[in-house]
């Protein structure tokens, strides 16, 4: 029951602030919810037992990325920006085909549970595994099997550094 | 909980971050939205792991490349938006046209 409620309220935040990111006029209000829909998305994890998933998607992206993004706002912003039109001409067609990928979303989940069924008859894909510390256990992932992803990865984490460095650089006068 | 739950939500977000991304006139929206919807991404990943692969841990070790990829990206991103508007003193994609030659 408890882990019902928890889920209900994670979910209820992560949809309503992600709607707040894409619907509000004003970029700041549109990162701050950014930051509290990641946070969401934290709390989904940790129910989800991935434990270091979790501290991860805090550090990077809730301390990373949506401070970066608020710090750009400040920058690039203007006042202008709170009542200019934020939202295209393209809403109807942008409707359309959000409803069409919620359709076939539709189709993944009741794949996996019909919908209408009876609950007692067809309960669905349950754990069967209490959550376990998985530190470990990616560790041994990351320095044995998927070792070379693994240090692409730093390669690709320098190219960026290195891509970002360039762009926001002055222009030698 | 069941595994359905997990991929409605993740339908959900999934849904609005493309909608963001279809409509939004600034481009810092649309950089937010991508974001929703790697976020969308990483929460079947975590979820197919605990539901269907309990024993192993792969999908969370693609959480982890995919969090990595996506913080590489918005920090490319965000300095090529501070780029752009350092020139065109704009933020809205339609703006945006100084490539056609």
């Amino acid at each position: 029951m408890t882990e019902y409620i928890v889920f209900y309220m994670l979910a209820t935040v992560i949809a309503f602030s992600a709607l707040g990111v894409v619907l509000l006029p004003g970029v700041m209000h549109s990162a701050l919810c950014l930051g509290l829909c990641l946070a969401g998305v934290a709390g989904i994890f940790a129910s989800l037992g991935s434990d270091f998933v979790f501290a991860a998607q805090i550090l990077v992206y809730v301390g990373g990325i949506a401070v970066l993004i608020l710090f750009v706002v400040l920058l690039a912003g203007s006042a202008s920006d709170l009542v200019t039109r934020q939202i295209n001409g393209q809403w109807l067609p942008s409707l359309l085909i959000c409803g069409a990928f919620s359709w076939s979303f539709l189709q993944i989940t009741a794949y996996f549970r019909p919908l209408n069924c009876v609950a007692s008859l067809h309960p669905g894909i349950t754990a069967t595994a209490v959550p376990a510390p998985t530190v470990k256990a990616i560790a041994a992932l990351m320095l044995g099997d998927y070792a070379v992803p693994f240090e692409l990865i730093s390669l690709v984490l320098l190219a960026s550094m290195t891509g970002a460095v360039l762009f926001g650089r002055r222009k030698a006068q | 909980m069941t595994l359905s739950h997990y991929l409605a939500l993740s339908g959900v977000l999934f849904t609005i971050g493309l909608f963001g991304v279809l409509t939004r006139r600034n481009i810092i929206g649309i950089l937010m939205s991508i974001e929703l919807m790697l976020n969308a991404a990483n929460i079947n990943f975590a979820a197919f792991n605990h539901f269907l692969y309990p024993d192993r841990h792969l999908g969370q070790l693609a959480v982890i490349f995919v969090i990595t990829l996506a913080a590489a990206e918005v920090v490319v991103g965000l300095a090529l938006v501070m780029a752009i508007y350092k020139n065109l003193k704009s933020v809205y994609v339609e703006d945006y046209n100084i490539l056609k030659g």
